[in-house]
């Protein structure tokens, strides 16, 4: 269950605020940096919420990512309609098409999930790829960005809009947090604890795990906007698998479901995708061995390793219940 | 009340449920006997939805029900437990009674509020822990208490989701001479009009708890009758109790 324990608040805390100071210092590269980790950050989370804590891991949330970021581009670029509406209709619209895809999906389990997860996902990219009016492979370009002008906020400003980003990137943060640790999210974990004796419970579980998905699917079109408007162009790559692998990547580089690692873990690959890179082409060989490093040093990710040693439990014998203690005093007097 | 009627199934060739009728009146305490692979626990899972009848139908309280399914029958007030644990293992026993005590009582969708820090859920867990005994251990994961523990949370889940009728499966399997006694006293607690039906191997808390008693054999139900009629009944002396017929 999810708990926003003083180690999460502080490592998410510390995370966001260095984001934010290294923004600050940072040259223009530097910010498109932390732009692209923060939409990350958003897409691992909603990735996380399915995934960690539903048990539902999916393969097609960078098609819902495109998603986000297509119903964004269409609208501000193609039809010239305002970015506020333009975003609301591209959550709006990822989700509608997570609870699609989870209402169809939630039958099934394990790999045949993911299988049904990953076709979907091809079926959205292979529709825009071929799509002329949206550009086919060559994308579409004249994406807008937000206008804060209002509140004096200039987006088209390399720093204002980065701090923006790394806002988004908080409250999304914020909002699963409290998600998670609400009635739904507790069932979210119950589900995917044992879905067969929730079920005796009476719990409607397809419909939970779809709706699920929706909200998760919300999030990480939210994503698909941020990215969309940083380069104020969108392409089919955003929406392919290998956006799904490297989301799904993230998250267990971070720690599968702890929500705070799957922030850590995007801001880690942003850094090692560019440190490496300066060093050597095979930086996605880098990431793979680091993958397997955190797999075999006990699958817990960065985050969840270092929130296992600060509060891992007790080991000792199984705790009988006070049945059991009185039955074995009565033995011992006996 | 629970009414079934010419239940069927098979598995392959084996008949695992042949024309079982079975009408538990509200309030009754049924126990249900029979040897190993007798069908008992099919039974139990053709009542609660967990597996289609070939034929047959089930009412509660008078409701057709034979075609809904698990949940929906659940929300009806039908609860079981089972005969080899099913809970949420990583999970503390308190995270375990609050998901059902939530699901019961429809929090299990609450977006704004936590099931886990609500005070009408804590005091219902709480409640229910006392009840099955394991009121100390409440912040352990299942996977740090005993079988024995276990084996209380099983029904206790059940009980938390303030049922009408409760299906349990075994319940003391496993278990030592005290907890069946713990469980037996539990079992008087429960309000007089909960219906109970119990699959249950310890003859001496079957006949003493129940009202009527079923035995199953080779998927067919071959007796009914009073807890003294099955201690007198030479049927029920062969098939079940065997040596121990003149105990
Ligand atoms: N899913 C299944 N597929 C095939 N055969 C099954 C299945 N479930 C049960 N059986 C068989 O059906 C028969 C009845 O099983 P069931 O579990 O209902 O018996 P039971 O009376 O509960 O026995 P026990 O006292 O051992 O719990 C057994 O022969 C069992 O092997
Ligand atoms: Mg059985």
């Amino acid at each position: 269950m999810f708990h926003q324990t003083t180690t999460k608040t502080v490592t998410i805390l510390l995370l966001f605020i260095g984001m934010a100071i290294y923004t600050v210092f940072a040259g223009f590269y530097g910010r498109e940096l932390v732009i692209e980790a923060a939409y990350l950050v958003i897409l691992a989370i909603s990735l996380d919420m399915v995934a960690g804590y539903g048990g539902m891991v999916s393969l097609c949330h960078g098609a819902i990512f495109g998603i986000g970021a297509y119903v964004f581009a269409i609208l501000t670029g193609m039809m010239g309609i305002s970015p506020f509406i333009a975003l609301v209709a591209a959550i709006a619209a990822s989700g509608l098409f997570g609870l699609f895809v989870g209402a169809v999906t939630s039958r099934t389990s394990g790999i045949f999930f993911i299988m049904t997860t990953l076709a979907f996902g091809q079926m959205v990219y292979v529709y825009t790829f071929e799509n002329r009016a949206l550009g086919g492979d060559d994308g579409m370009s004249g994406v807008a960005r937000l206008d804060l002008s209002m509140i004096g906020i200039d987006t088209n400003d390399s720093l204002q809009f980065a701090l923006l980003a790394v806002v988004f990137a908080a409250l999304s943060y914020a909002v699963a947090a409290f998600i998670m640790r609400s009635g739904f999210g507790r069932t979210l974990v119950g589900i995917r604890s044992n879905e067969v004796r929730m079920r005796a419970l009476g719990l409607p579980v397809l419909r939970y795990k779809a709706f699920a998905f929706g909200i998760s699917g919300a999030l990480a079109g939210l994503a698909g906007t941020i990215a969309a408007q940083q380069t104020m162009f969108v392409s089919p790559e955003m929406m392919s698998w290998m956006m799904s692998g490297e989301a799904l990547v993230i998250v267990i580089l971070g720690g599968l479901g702890t929500l705070v690692g799957a922030a850590v873990g995007a801001v880690l690959f942003v850094f090692l995708q560019h440190e490496v890179s300066e060093v050597t082409r095979y930086w996605h060989m880098v990431v793979g061995l680091v993958l397997i490093l955190v797999v075999v040093l006990g699958n817990r990710g960065a985050y969840g390793q270092i929130e296992h040693l600060l509060e891992r439990r007790k080991k000792g014998a199984p705790k009988a219940s006070a049945l059991e203690v009185a039955a074995e005093k009565d033995a011992s007097h006996a | 009340m629970l009414e079934a009627r010419g239940l069927k199934k098979s598995f392959g060739q084996i008949d695992v449920t042949n024309d079982v009728t079975i009408l538990v009146e509200k309030g009754e305490r049924r126990v249900i006997l029979g040897p190993n692979g007798a069908g008992k626990t099919t039974l139990f899972n053709i009542l609660v939805g967990e597996l289609k009848p070939s034929a047959g139908t089930i009412h509660l309280d008078g409701r057709d029900v034979t075609g809904d399914t698990v949940e929906a029958r659940a929300k009806r007030g039908l609860a079981r437990s089972y005969q080899k644990n099913n809970l949420f293992t990583e999970l503390t026993l308190k995270e375990n009674l609050a998901l059902a005590v939530a699901t019961a009582s429809g929090a299990s969708g609450w977006f704004l509020r936590d099931t886990l820090n609500d005070t009408d859920i804590l005091a219902k867990v709480r409640d229910v822990a006392a009840k099955v005994g394991l009121s100390e251990l409440l912040d352990h994961p299942v996977d740090a208490v005993s079988y024995g523990a276990r084996r209380q949370l099983e029904v206790g889940l059940a009980l938390a989701t303030d049922p009408s009728v409760i299906l349990m499966d075994e319940p003391t399997s496993g278990v030592g001479p005290e907890m069946i006694q713990g469980f037996h006293r539990l079992l008087k607690t429960l309000p007089r009009d909960l219906t109970v039906v119990i699959i249950e191997h310890d003859m001496d808390l079957a006949l003493d708890v129940a009202d009527r008693v079923s035995v199953l054999n080779y998927g067919e139900l071959v007796f009914e009758g009073t807890p003294d009629e099955t201690r007198g009944s030479s049927l029920v002396n062969e098939i079940y109790l065997g040596g121990r017929a003149d105990a």
